[in-house]
């Protein structure tokens, strides 16, 4: 087995009416129905953004926020390096990174490398190279702070 | 379902105050009473959304109860974040309309300047869903992630969200109570420094202090409540349908005018909670006050200024008369009776029906209620 390439969300999905969230919750927030376990793909798209620029302590200004929705269906917030260059609508991918999600844009080159990940196996290597190069901008780079 | 009166509205100057709350809370109260010649209330209901934080104080409703000299008076606190007041109105309109009470003192109020603004904003954030808030999201970062979706969807301008805090601080202006007094011109609301991309600091409403109270009774009186709601959401903002528009507001104000019996078409002034300034375009298309997509336009076309068709926020409203979250949901009522009742000086508009909105967190927990001059 290749190594994943794409993180994969840990979330949950209500067995009534489909409804998946991020971070996994014990009930659905629409139905008193106990929620299954369920593990989503990191690839969204931009639902929405902002820039904060007084944000609060622990948290490095400007501080970039982001809200994702995941193919599968659930939404999530995250962070970023930048916001230059997203749009509403922009295909990110999600990182996690010490447990924090990242987004980080899918440039023409990134989509094309998806593309060959479907296609095969040549692709994920391309993937799993911007991946770990992703990860290595990351770190050390977060909050300030832990929680 | 007994008719429930408003006989006594009152209210204290918002801003940067020196009392105490309980004090703020008190006089607001007094004013109330006086103005209803109710010397003593069958129940108390008070509203502040976070003394144990803000004060270190607690059990909150005894302690209004008894330095207001009601220690015999039965008293609850309500608290639904930032629409803790209107929550209260709600309680209290229940214990008269089920003939629980005749006559109840509605107080709400907060007091939050004498800490510093990062902390106030901690405290407040404390309404939001904690996985969100890890994420350092502030109140002002949801209301930033909301504002980009309306304008892109909508195709809203920075010029209309702006325009309502222009108009709002002109209305403050003759407003005794308001926070701010001073009027904003267009161009410096669009100019002023960027909180949360694409909100500005002059789209947002300040921290303030302040209280205000009304006297509920079953005997008939000038103002009536003719209808209330109450509508929820999720409470974590990345599980709604809908971004860009309220259903905790539309729930609200559907069950309003279902009691009232009458529609959006019969209102003719509104205080609603611009706590962030697109949230007034948002309430006023949530409420049917206008059609979808429609708020911005009217406010550039001064539709809803003092002179206009719809006044909305003749007081100055949350970004300009303030925002002492206990107090806001009342104080709008306020405004509403005193608007209703040729009492409001500089400012009068002409209006027999009034809607207030209330949103509490962000947008989880609201209120809409109608007012009707008898
Ligand atoms: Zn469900």
């Amino acid at each position: 087995m290749p190594p994943p390439v794409i993180d994969q969300i840990q979330g949950s999905r209500c067995p009534q009416c489909g409804t998946a969230v991020v971070p996994p919750a014990r009930f659905c927030p629409w139905h008193p129905v106990a929620m299954a376990p369920v593990s989503l793909t990191g690839l969204g798209e931009i639902v929405t953004f902002t820039t904060l620029h007084s944000p609060p302590e622990g948290f490095r200004s400007p501080l970039h926020i982001a809200l994702v929705e995941l193919q599968g269906g659930a939404r999530l917030v995250c962070h970023g390096e930048a916001t230059r260059g997203i749009r509403i609508g922009s295909r990110v991918a999600i990182e996690a990174v010490d447990r924090v999600y990242y987004f980080a844009h899918l440039g023409a080159l990134d989509r094309a490398r998806l593309f060959w990940r479907r296609a095969g196996r040549r692709g994920e290597r391309l993937e799993a190279i911007a991946r770990s190069w992703a990860k290595r901008l990351w770190k050390g780079r977060g909050r300030d702070t832990g929680e | 379902m007994a008719s429930v009166w408003i006989s006594g509205a009152g209210m204290t100057p918002f801003g940067r105050r020196t009392q105490s709350l309980p004090d703020l809370m008190a006089d607001a109260a007094r004013a109330a009473l006086t103005a209803s010649g109710i010397e003593v209330p069958d129940a108390i209901v008070v509203a502040t959304m976070n003394p144990e934080e803000f004060l270190g104080e607690g059990n909150f409703a005894s302690r209004i109860a008894t330095h207001l000299g009601f220690a015999y008076v039965p008293a609850i606190r309500v608290e639904t974040a930032t629409s803790s007041g209107a929550a209260a109105i709600f309680a209290g309109f229940t214990a008269v309309a089920s003939g629980t009470a005749r006559a109840v003192l509605v107080v709400g109020g907060e007091r939050m300047t004498h800490l510093p603004t990062p902390r106030v904003s901690e405290i407040i954030g404390r309404s939001i869903d904690p996985y969100e808030r890890s994420y350092g999201a502030t109140m002002p970062a949801l209301a930033g992630l909301i504002t980009r979706a309306l304008m892109a969807r909508s195709g809203l301008s920075a010029r209309e969200i702006s325009q309502v805090a222009v108009k709002n601080h002109a209305n403050a202006v003759r407003n005794p109570y308001a926070h701010f007094r001073a009027p904003v011109a267009l161009a410096a609301v669009m100019a002023s420094r960027l909180v949360a991309d694409p909100l500005r600091l002059f789209h947002c409403c300040p921290i303030s202090d302040g209280a205000a109270a009304l006297v509920l009774t079953a005997s008939r009186a000038a103002v009536r409540i003719a209808g209330i709601g109450q509508g929820t959401d999720a409470l974590a903002v990345r599980h709604r349908q809908e971004l860009t528009s309220f259903r905790a507001t539309q729930a609200a104000a559907k069950a309003a005018f279902a009691m009232a019996g009458f529609g959006a078409d019969r209102v003719e002034v509104a205080e609603v909670h611009d706590a962030f300034t697109p949230f007034e375009l948002i309430a006023l298309e949530d409420t049917g006050l206008f059609p979808p997509g429609a708020a911005g336009r009217a406010t550039l076309d001064g539709e809803t200024a003092l002179d206009g068709r719809l006044p909305v926020n003749p007081s100055g409203g949350l970004k300009a008369r303030g925002h002492p979250l206990g107090a806001t949901g009342i104080a709008q009522v306020v405004e509403l009776v005193w608007q209703l009742t040729g009492q409001a000086a500089d400012r009068q508009v002409s209006a027999h029906v009034g809607l207030a909105q209330s949103i509490g967190g962000l947008a989880t927990n609201n209120f809409v209620t109608l007012v009707e001059a008898a």
